[in-house]
């Protein structure tokens, strides 16, 4: 997708229902951090999404005037007028599965690695893959950075109550303080309103979306790579 | 009663299918917003997929299967009902106006009253995607039509639903806002 290259709907439709492979994903991302034309359609097509999901959220068998969700109306309807960022996206927009490229045959110095899934092949590859950069890194004597942003399902590995992975990630930190790990409020919101205690490991940041942070990195020059 | 208990598939099957019971009420009730043929659809639909257990060589792609069926359960009602009609995506909708969506559940009201102006196979394709979260190509096996129609469904309905909804949206947390 070249940047002067119109995005079609078709294209921003599957964006929003994870439809695209990586590549293309990334492409629209990085798209949308400097138009805000399509960051706002994109935003419509999320809420409008939304909307469906929570129309239809009370009807079960047997009930015969199904009921509103309150509180995700209260939001969505908040969501629709603001548009503010392309961070609605994030919650599940973004389509777990695809495995994390070779880390240690990437060149640059700053890498974001998002991880949106708690499939354990996933988040294994995804954390050997960064040790590896990491110690190869120290070894050859240079300053990088790598950012671990979890979303969605992902999140629970940066949950204390949920974390298969909190001894390995607490090892890692202790040993690369070049290594920081952040989660996405957006997903502890739906988490919260589903009743959940979201508390998270010691040193882990918090960003407003996982989108949001994704977005900021890509415009300061970081890699992504998604798990 | 349950449905499960008549059969003499493995309990194993008949669970997981009689598990999957809720999803595809709510799928059936978008498709066509009436609580009593959504109820005789998924019923038809559980029997059917009961009875052909055996066709089902993936395990992992029950709901889908599942979902197939629904809509084939929908087709042969519409037939039944309407046997002159051509059934495509562009067959016309039927039922409530936005206007007459209640006070009470207004919003969700007016989505689904939205939803069921749109035609058949936009309002499948917005719903599966939506609802249950199939990729294109797993609505596409359902539909039994190309992804390309898929695609191009979901974008005429969402232009549709983006068109009408949106702005409201927008009224409504205006509401809200002024409530608090």
């Amino acid at each position: 997708m070249s940047h002067d290259e119109e995005v079609s709907q078709e294209m921003q439709n599957a964006f929003v229902d994870g439809q695209l492979d990586a590549a293309d994903w990334t492409a629209l991302v990085q798209r949308m951090g400097s138009d805000d034309v399509l960051r706002r359609r994109v935003c419509e097509l999320r809420t409008l999404k939304d909307m469906t999901r929570s129309a239809y959220s009370g009807v079960h068998p047997g009930l015969a005037a199904p009921a509103p969700h309150r509180v995700r109306w209260a939001r969505v309807a908040a969501v629709a007028l603001v548009f503010a960022l392309a961070g609605w996206l994030a919650h599940d927009a973004l389509a777990p599965g695809r495995i994390l490229a070779e880390l240690r045959g990437v060149a640059a110095d700053r890498i974001l690695v998002h991880i949106a899934s708690s499939r354990g092949e996933v988040v294994d590859t995804a954390l050997q893959e960064v040790e590896d950069y990491l110690r190869d890194a120290r070894a050859a004597g240079r300053q990088v950075k790598v950012e671990i942003v979890a979303n969605n399902s992902g999140m629970d590995i940066l949950r204390t109550d949920t974390s298969a992975y909190a001894a390995r990630l607490e090892r890692l930190r202790a040993a690369y303080p070049n290594l920081t790990y952040i989660a996405c409020n957006q997903t502890a919101d739906r988490l919260r309103e589903k009743g959940a205690t979201v508390s998270l490991l010691p040193g882990v940041h918090v960003a407003p979306t996982a989108l949001d942070e994704i977005v900021k990195r890509m415009q300061e020059g970081w890699v992504y790579i998604r798990a | 009663m349950r449905i499960t208990g008549l059969f003499g598939v493995s309990a194993q099957f008949r669970g997981r299918v009689e598990a999957l019971r809720e999803p595809l009420y709510r799928l059936a009730y978008s498709w066509c917003h009436d609580a009593g043929l959504a109820d005789d659809l998924v019923q038809e639909t559980l029997l059917r997929a009961l009875d052909r257990a055996g066709q089902l060589n993936d395990p992992q792609r029950l709901k889908s299967w599942l979902c197939a069926i629904l809509a084939n359960c929908l087709k042969d009602h519409f037939r039944r009902a309407r046997p002159l009609e051509p059934l495509d995506e562009d067959m016309a909708a039927h039922g409530e106006t936005p206007e007459g969506a209640s006070a009470s559940n207004q919003i969700a009201a007016r989505v689904r009253a939205e939803i069921e102006r749109l035609p058949l196979g936009q309002r499948q394709a917005v719903t599966l995607v939506d609802l249950e979260g199939f990729s294109y190509a797993e609505v596409a096996e359902i539909l039994e039509v190309p992804v390309g129609t898929v695609m191009s469904r979901l974008c005429r309905a969402r232009e549709a639903l983006r068109t009408r909804l949106i702005e409201f949206a927008g009224e409504q947390n205006s509401k809200i806002r002024s409530i608090r």
